[in-house]
């Protein structure tokens, strides 16, 4: 297993603009921090699930590896080279290796643009076929995402939003990227269509062996689809590991709240849930020490003031508590 | 909960839209019921007309189509009653929370106002009763120091905060009936499981009944009782929860709960109806799912198959339904 892309102590904070008050009464100006100190590896031809709530950091941490952020401290490795780096920046074969494909189908794609005319910009901007192949490799592409030909005068709005995601996902296949991130790709979808753009991307993957990060928070699909997931709470991640390991048995009492707050489909299971209580606190005002332990039942003095790094934890992977081991051994 | 009278009684209810001179049947020949404290779950996919059906109810939608049938409630209908009459029973009998709770609140009005005016419209308090009962009703939803909240603008609250904001402006009359549209569908799972909890928590105390549109079926087997699958306007099939989901009739059901990743080997192909929900201005002359269905006969395409009845509350709209072997027991 070699790691394809490693991402070491991401951290990335936005400064809030100070307010004439703010400046008036000497107030520092404040930051929301939206990545922690986020560490994984990316390995060639898994596909790494992401999941945690809104606000958590999910997608920073995407936008951060396709360079739509640059991040205030920490690396991200792409085969060795430090893709901030000013020399490697300048080269755009990153751009074209990594792709990102985004949430929201409606307003992902330009509306005065036809699908062709979408695909063959994706072509000509990486220079990826001389002007003359471009139309057989649209043809190709709208193939491989299986739309119909006709598809290519068509302009966005006369699609439905499981085929405009899948202009999205030929738009990204386009430029032959080994890497895809895709952030919450089927969140606006119907089940039934989720199911198909989903099965898409598999196959896709098993005929180009691609890497997938997949960025959702359906957490049924993030299960079904992923090799490995990382759980991540306030800008950190609080474990990693092998997705069914994870799912049957979550280690950190976050992943285990959140697990056990995706309704089951089996109606003998109402009310036997734990609830988590509260809500995901402000990533301007982040607690102390481990951030969890608020809404944390675990929580002890040290959870408070020490900050718990990931760490592996028996054979299921990494866990970021203090109290790993105690509330394990107790359920 | 048969013997007991039922709150709404929904029978026959169509509505119509009309676009460019052509008729759009959104909503065709539905009847269900709820009864005192029960929780009816209406699923399925976009466009199948989960919201209009509320809509039509609440008599929000006739502004804009053509509303037929029956909604009876407390002896009248509220399809044939007068836009004035029906004021006194929209969000004061019948209440209903919307799908987004970041555009259903007024961004210029503190929520303590907003709260006061839904009970200055439909309550005999006084102002200093109206404060006290807004209070209590932030309490009641799980808002921490309400009544310094009153104060607050929407944008000061948290998205769930926010609908918890809705629901305790649309219980402050003391609804008997709530509407709620995907109430949690913006919100995340650990606070879809918080909201859920507390409406489910309030149906009882207040013996309220609750119709929950949503298109997630976990959440259909986690908080309803009956629950009715919807499929190009039409009911396809309904019945107890228990039983639907664990022993689905209808194709259609069937291939919705299959379509949802669970107990599957990982990373295998998904199953997934084929063929796409049928456009309003083209419905098929018969079963309005017989170009998708696996187990489509003849007669699906010729005919409407009817709503029949299979055992006491169980309602099935298909000419072959799915036996209990083939269904896929959750």
């Amino acid at each position: 297993m070699t790691a394809l892309m490693q991402i070491r102590d991401l951290h990335l904070r936005f400064p809030i603009s100070r307010s004439i008050g703010d400046v008036v009464a000497r107030r520092p100006g404040r930051e929301v921090k939206a990545l922690n100190g986020v560490s994984l590896d990316l390995i060639r031809g898994e596909t790494l699930g992401v999941v945690g709530e809104s606000g958590c950091g999910k997608s920073t941490l995407a936008r951060c590896i396709v360079r739509l952020h640059t991040p205030s401290d920490g690396s991200i490795r792409f085969e060795g080279q430090d893709v901030f780096d000013g020399g490697y920046k300048a080269d755009r074969s990153y751009n074209r290796r990594v792709q990102m494909m985004f949430q929201d189908p409606y307003s992902s794609l330009n509306p005065r643009m036809t699908t062709g005319q979408i695909l063959a910009e994706a072509l000509s901007v990486h220079n990826m076929r001389p002007e003359a192949q471009i139309p057989g490799r649209i043809a190709e592409l709208l193939d491989l995402v299986r739309l119909p030909q006709d598809a290519q005068a068509k302009l966005p709005h006369e699609f439905s939003g499981g085929q405009r995601q899948r202009i999205a996902i030929a738009r990204a296949l386009a430029v032959e990227p080994e890497v895809l991130i895709a952030d919450e790709l089927v969140s606006a979808l119907d089940v039934s269509v989720q199911a198909q753009v989903v099965n898409l991307l598999l196959d896709l993957q098993r005929e180009l062996d691609l890497t997938i990060l997949f960025v959702a928070h359906d957490l049924r699909l993030v299960r079904h689809v992923s090799n490995r997931v990382a759980v991540i709470y306030l800008g950190r991640i609080v474990e990693i590991g092998d997705s069914e390991t994870l799912f049957s048995a979550p280690s950190h009492p976050y992943s285990q709240a959140l697990l056990s707050a995706a309704p089951s489909l089996n109606p003998d299971d109402k009310g036997a849930v734990k609830r988590l209580e509260g809500e995901l606190p402000s990533p301007l005002n982040m607690p102390s020490g481990c951030p969890f332990h608020v809404r944390c039942q675990h929580a002890t003095d040290l959870c408070k003031t020490d900050t718990p790094a990931l760490q592996s934890f028996e054979g299921r992977g990494e866990v970021a508590c203090h109290h790993v081991e105690e509330i394990n051994t107790h359920a | 909960m048969q013997d007991q009278e039922k709150l709404l009684e929904v029978t026959g209810l169509s509505t119509t839209f009309h676009k460019n001179g052509q008729d759009l049947p959104a909503l065709r020949d539905v009847s269900f019921s709820v009864g005192r404290g029960e929780v009816l779950g209406l699923v399925g996919e976009s466009g199948s007309g989960k919201s209009v059906t509320l809509r039509s109810i609440m008599g929000l939608a006739r502004r804009y189509g053509q509303v037929s049938g029956q909604v009876r409630w407390k002896g009248s209908d509220l399809v044939a009653m007068p836009d004035r009459v029906l004021r006194h029973i929209q969000g004061r009998e019948i209440a209903m929370i919307f799908q987004e709770p970041m555009t259903s609140l007024n961004p210029l009005l503190t929520v303590g106002l907003q709260l006061e005016e839904t009970l200055r419209t439909h309550t005999d308090l006084s102002r200093a009763a109206r404060r006290d009962r807004a209070v209590e009703m932030l309490d009641l939803v799980g808002i921490p120091s309400a009544a310094q909240r009153l104060k607050d603008y929407p944008h000061q609250f948290s998205g769930g905060m926010r609908q918890r904001v809705m629901i305790a402006i649309a219980l402050a009359a003391n609804p008997k009936l709530l509407l709620a549209d995907e109430p949690t569908t913006a919100l995340d799972v650990t606070i879809q499981a918080q909201i859920l909890d507390l409406i489910l928590r309030l149906a009882q105390d207040m013996d309220m009944g609750v119709v929950l549109v949503t298109h997630d079926l976990g959440v259909v087997a986690q908080t309803c009782d009956a629950v009715a699958v919807m499929y190009a306007g039409r009911i396809v099939e309904q019945g107890p929860v228990r039983d639907v989901l664990r022993a689905p009739q209808h194709p259609y059901t069937v291939g919705l709960m299959r379509s949802v990743p669970e107990n599957l080997p990982p990373r295998t192909q998904l199953y997934s109806v084929p063929g796409v929900p049928p456009a309003l201005d083209a419905l098929p002359p018969g079963c309005a799912f017989a170009p998708r269905c696996t187990a489509c006969v003849e007669a699906c395409k010729l005919d409407r198959p009817p709503m029949t009845v299979i055992t006491d509350q169980r309602q099935v709209a298909c000419f072959n339904p799915m036996t209990k072997s083939q269904g896929n027991a959750a």
